[in-house]
């Protein structure tokens, strides 16, 4: 029996293992320990079992015989059941505390490399996405650590111990549990394979009635208009019908494996009583005349036979979670294996080039032949550049040219480039990146906003300057006007502006930010792209009079050219053109 | 549907899911106690059918036993429990899949009877997202909590007639027993990690909220060096949902040990009960009348019956997930006003059959708005009859897209509206808007067909109509370019189309259903002069509206013959 595992198991291993089972072997060997404790009680659980089932057959077979029992034994067997549940909670707490150790930790780094990935995160998905896969998908592993993990060395385990006290009993009882144990292997093979392909397109088909209702339910303001609703109620009854009938042609196949595991556990129960009943009569045809056990020993079997089979089929009923935790899996890892490239940050504090003299010289910005490529794509060709401090860049290009690789470079967010980069003479990986970034205002095409009041969001992150401040702030990006109208002024929350405030009035308040925060370096990467023509003008005027005196990048197509930067820089695969 | 008690208006209850589809939840409910007493039984016959032969060989009337009909009862029971598992599960699963079907539809009725500026505030993908995670939630209380609870509840019946029969004095402990099993314990530690629950399904959603908040301001965040504040805050909110957690999981690991200690006292007081201490013998006996057989038979039922009980501690937490999950989508039809014209919006009204024309429409200080900011265009006088071209300009922020929105019906407005000479009330009024089509500045592309996007203009549409619509809208040089032309599927919100395609596209489905008025928000946003000359064309010849009503900042062809109205 345990050979017959060791190879399946040898088998196993030989096949290449999937990138999403050595994500989640590897998560579950950080608890290896809370795990070894959870076979401890799983040992604990077993003999306890043997234990009970001996003492309560001793007990019956005294009951049956002569209407007497033995009280002690009675205790002993009750004893053995309530260790048997003592070690079931111990386990359950055991291995829940595991799985919550492993999702947690697993969450804070996810979270923790999405902020190093800064607008990279972006390449794998939206915010609104990467937070489902950073909680949904994670606590979907919850099942597979705290139930399905566990689960499978006790499948090993009990039918093991059970086995072993069972040869020493009887030698038929052995072999019927010897013959029906690998008619359940093999048939959990062959119908778990099936089941299992059955699963995952069962996973899919559900995937797919989801994102229909979800995607007419988003554009149901659209069917509305277009008096389409009740045909779209129609589509979903009727897809929903056909997707019933497909899905359960799937699991009249999925649940064939649970129902031939129950129809063994039945079965074999049902054997063990007729042929230990039999026996007892002692009219078997082979042996008759004398029985093959004595009642007690037929009591043990039959007490041990249903927990024979019980590991097993509850390991069946959590086969879902292996499913749902590897399809989590993907998602997890398509972050995970994102790369981070902050090689250069450790070095930076050793080698920080205390040249007094750089600090004093005017503020600039130097590219020589920096370039970024990642996995052997070019992000940006290499570019030989300067910024005098005060001046103003208007940078235009072809999308994927990488002028807003270039402007992540200035973030610090991108550290693997190739060539050099200088700020006031100062190679960029040995300054003092906070500093830097202290520095900095950044505007992007849709302005980044938190929860609250727009006050809060003109202040974030910086000492709250007088009202006057504000004010003038506010005049000179032109917002004054529009915030006045608001009903409670800046103290209006941004989210219930909602589709009151424009795409333009976003734009305006985020250039007030910028002129709160006193940041020399503005960084903006088209902030009029999502913006008419006429507005993105007005919003370019001013952010001409408002960026006066500052040093500023800003990327913009040529549809919306900025005819007051001081230079021009057009940047393509070639490299850059002044 | 006609069958179902969840009906459009009603609000959601755990028994309205029960009773959804009842002739469908019968057959999964008879399957799956028949397997649950059989499962019982088979343990409990076996284990009187072992006595019973030991015994009877020990007395010597082995050879007259009839093991023949225990023997086939005992084969059957097995037959039957798995068949009645299997048939349990496979029904359920259709019920499940069925019910899934009507929530479905249910949200989906909730959602049409809104009126527009309330959906557009649901329609966001997060919120639609957690609204479907919600219903997969709601739909296995029936097989998570229901029926796990019947069936232990009938198993303990069927075990309390054997009692009867052995000696009705067992009936006390048993009683006892089960209503611990039942409804104490499952009661107490879902009192006990209630709150936890709900907590913690709260905290899940703020959570995410605040993820999504936080992130979408990383790098602003991150110069300001003040990201490190935020994120520890995210995982302060992480650790509260993990205190939670380890409430519920606690109360459900305790809640399993005190049903093994209830089970281990049942079965001590049964023994108790059944057997007198004889001095003589110094050892416990039976009582008279009380055959060990089946005293044997009943203690083995018992332990199967334990295992059916176990799972019912479990059962709490996705009641409480259930509920909350019921909570929100019941708060989707608390918002429905109770004047709004909900039997327009069921009767099956096809726009071509009762299309209502539009000769004239006049607007006294009419003036759109959105709640709660306020923020509108300055109330207008406009004036409009058959054959008008009105072209709205403005200032950005003067609010044309919300007076055009407004005229629309499908923004909050104020002012007096008078169409075809009576005055009404526009703003979702469905019978209103089926005479218009509206062109909204960022229109939703379905992830269908183009074909079938199209088709959603006029049902009826043939290929040469739709193709003919699309070079109206210089479409046609893409549309010739798809290897699958109509058929081709758009991906999730037509991301594969450029944004001036998706407006073209979306103008295209419009102009399909030829109704008198037309009102355009931005048509010609990021298109060329040439593509612009097309439309224009399009617009004043084949598919020219008795009324079009156009917001734009481009100077067009269309511009020229038309009213300016000029907003500030």
């Amino acid at each position: 029996m345990t050979k017959h595992k060791e190879a399946k198991k040898a088998g196993r291993a030989g096949r290449v293992k999937t990138p999403e089972a050595l994500f989640l072997g590897e998560l579950a060997n950080q608890q290896s320990s809370k795990y070894r404790l959870a076979q401890g009680f799983g040992v604990l659980f077993a003999v306890s079992l043997v234990l009970q089932a001996w003492a309560l057959a001793n007990v019956f077979s005294d009951m049956a015989l002569h209407q007497t029992f033995s009280l002690s034994l009675l205790v002993m067997g009750l004893f053995a059941l309530l260790l048997r549940a003592l070690a079931n909670f111990a386990r359950e707490r055991v291995c829940t505390s595991a799985s919550r150790d492993i999702r947690y930790g697993l969450r804070r780094k996810l979270v923790s490399h999405l902020t190093k990935l800064g607008p990279a995160r972006l390449r794998i998905e939206e915010d609104a996405a990467l937070s489902t896969r950073v909680y949904e998908q994670v606590d979907a592993l919850d099942d597979f650590f705290s139930r399905y993990k566990p689960q499978v060395f006790m499948v090993t385990l009990i039918p093991c111990v059970i086995l072993m006290s069972v040869i020493s009993v009887s030698w038929i009882a052995f072999f019927i549990f010897m013959m029906t144990a690998p008619l359940v292997i093999v048939f959990m093979i062959f119908v778990g394979h099936k089941a299992a392909q059955a699963n995952r397109r069962q996973f899919s088909v559900l995937a797919m009635l989801s994102n229909q209702f979800m995607d007419l339910s988003q554009g149901l303001a659209e069917l509305k208009r277009l008096n389409r609703t009740d045909e779209a109620r129609e589509r979903l009854s009727t897809s929903a019908s056909a997707y019933q009938k497909t899905t359960m042609n799937v699991l009249y196949l999925a649940f064939l494996s649970t129902a031939t595991l129950e129809l063994f556990a039945s079965l074999s129960i049902a054997m063990i009583a007729l042929y230990l009943g039999l026996g007892l009569l002692e009219i078997l045809p082979w042996q008759v005349g004398s029985s093959p056990v004595t009642l007690t020993q037929a009591m043990f079997l039959l007490l041990l036979a249903p927990e024979f089979y019980l590991p097993l089929r509850q390991l069946g009923n959590d086969y879902h979670a292996k499913q749902k935790a590897e399809a989590a899996a993907t998602d997890l890892l398509e972050i995970v294996n994102t790369p981070v490239s902050m090689s250069a940050q450790h070095q930076a504090a050793d080698s920080v080039d205390t040249d007094s003299t750089a600090s004093n010289r005017t503020r600039f910005i130097s590219f020589q032949n920096l370039s970024w490529s990642e996995a052997g794509r070019h992000r940006l060709s290499p570019i030989t550049a300067e910024i005098a401090q005060g001046e103003r860049v208007w940078l235009s290009g072809e999308s994927g040219v990488g002028k807003s690789s270039l402007l992540h470079l200035l973030l610090g967010f991108e550290e693997n480039y190739q060539g050099a980069f200088f700020v006031n003479g100062t190679p960029f990986n040995a300054m003092k990146l906070d500093e830097w970034r202290k520095s900095l205002a950044w505007l992007p095409q849709t302005p980044e906003w938190v929860n609250g009041s727009i006050r809060r969001n003109l202040l974030l992150g910086i000492e709250s300057p007088s009202e006057d401040v504000i004010q003038a702030a506010l005049a000179k990006s032109q917002c004054d006007d529009f915030i006045q109208g608001l009903p409670s002024g800046l103290d209006t929350k941004i989210t219930e502006l909602g589709a009151g405030l424009s795409g333009g009035q976003m734009q305006r308040l985020s250039i007030t930010r910028a002129l709160l925060s006193n940041a020399d370096v503005w960084l903006l990467d088209e902030p009029c792209s999502g913006l008419d023509e006429e507005t993105a003008q007005a919003v370019l005027t001013t952010l001409d009079q408002a960026s006066e005196g500052k040093t500023l990048l800003i990327v913009s197509h040529d549809t919306h050219p900025i005819a007051w930067a001081d230079k021009h820089w057009s940047l393509s695969t070639g490299g850059l053109h002044q | 549907m006609s069958r179902s008690s969840i009906n459009k208006k009603a609000k959601l209850t755990l028994k309205g899911l029960l009773l959804a589809n009842p002739w469908g939840f019968v057959i999964p409910v008879i399957l799956g106690v028949i397997a649950s007493l059989t499962g019982v039984g088979l343990l409990g016959l076996s284990g009187w059918f072992i006595s019973a032969t030991g015994l009877a060989t020990a007395i010597g009337t082995g050879l007259t036993f009839n093991y023949l009909t225990p023997g086939a009862i005992v084969r059957g029971l097995a037959i039957f429990r798995t068949a009645g598992r299997y048939g349990e599960q496979v029904t359920a699963h259709n019920h499940l899949l069925g019910l899934l079907r009507i929530l479905r539809l249910w949200v989906w009725d909730q959602r049409v009877a809104k009126d527009a500026a309330n959906l557009h505030e649901q329609s966001r993908g997060d919120l639609l997202q957690r609204l479907v995670s919600d219903l997969d939630q709601i739909i296995r209380w029936p097989l998570v909590v229901f029926l796990p609870w019947l069936y232990a509840l009938l198993s303990y019946a069927a075990v309390a007639i054997l009692a009867y029969i052995i000696l009705p004095n067992l009936l006390w402990p048993l009683a006892i027993a089960a209503v611990c099993h039942v409804i104490v314990i499952p009661y107490v530690c879902g009192r006990f990690a209630s709150h936890s629950v709900h907590v913690a399904q709260t905290l899940g959603v703020h959570r995410r909220s605040r993820f999504i908040s936080v992130f979408s301001a990383l790098i602003t965040l991150t110069i300001r060096g003040h990201w490190k504040d935020y994120a520890a805050r995210l995982n302060q909110l992480d650790d509260r949902q993990r205190r939670m957690e380890i409430i519920t999981q606690n109360a459900v690991s305790t809640g399993r040990l005190l049903g093994y200690i209830v089970t281990i006292g049942l079965l001590f007081s049964c023994f108790y009960l059944v057997s007198n201490y004889s001095d003589v013998t110094q050892s416990w006996t039976l009582a008279d009348g009380v055959h060990g057989t089946w005293f044997v038979g009943f203690i083995l039922s018992l332990l199967a019956v334990n295992e059916l009980v176990l799972p019912l501690v479990q059962s709490f937490v996705a009641q409480g997930q259930s509920q909350v999950g019921l909570r929100r989508l019941n708060q989707l039809s608390q918002n429905v006003t109770p004047q709004e014209s909900v039997d327009q919006v069921i009767t099956p009204q096809k726009a071509n059959q009762t299309q209502t024309t539009v000769h004239t429409m006049e607007f006294k200080q009419f003036r759109g708005f959105h709640s709660p900011s306020n923020m509108g265009n300055q109330a207008i006088d406009l004036a409009i009859k058959t054959n008008d071209t009105i072209w709205i300009r403005g200032e950005s922020g003067s609010g044309k897209s919300t007076l055009l929105a407004a005229i629309a019906g499908d923004c909050l407005s104020e002012g007096e509206a008078v169409i075809n000479g009576e005055e009404q009330s526009i703003y979702d009024n469905s019978d209103y808007q089926s005479a218009l089509s509206y062109l909204p500045q960022s229109p939703y592309i379905f992830q269908q067909s183009v074909g079938a996007n199209l088709r959603l203009g006029n049902p009826n549409a043939t290929d040469e109509q739709m193709l003919a619509v699309l070079k109206a809208v210089a479409l046609d040089s893409w549309i010739n370019d798809l290897p699958n032309g109509l058929a081709t599927l758009l991906s999730s919100q037509g991301r594969n189309l450029s944004g001036g395609q998706r407006k073209r596209l979306a103008l295209a489905r419009l102009l399909l259903r030829q109704s008198p008025v037309l009102l355009l928000d931005e048509p010609f946003d990021g298109l060329d002069k040439a593509t612009i000359e097309v439309i224009c064309q399009s617009l004043q010849n084949d598919y020219k509206p008795k009324i079009l009503v156009l917001v734009s900042h481009i100077e067009s062809r269309l511009g020229d013959d038309s009213r300016i109205i000029e907003l500030f």
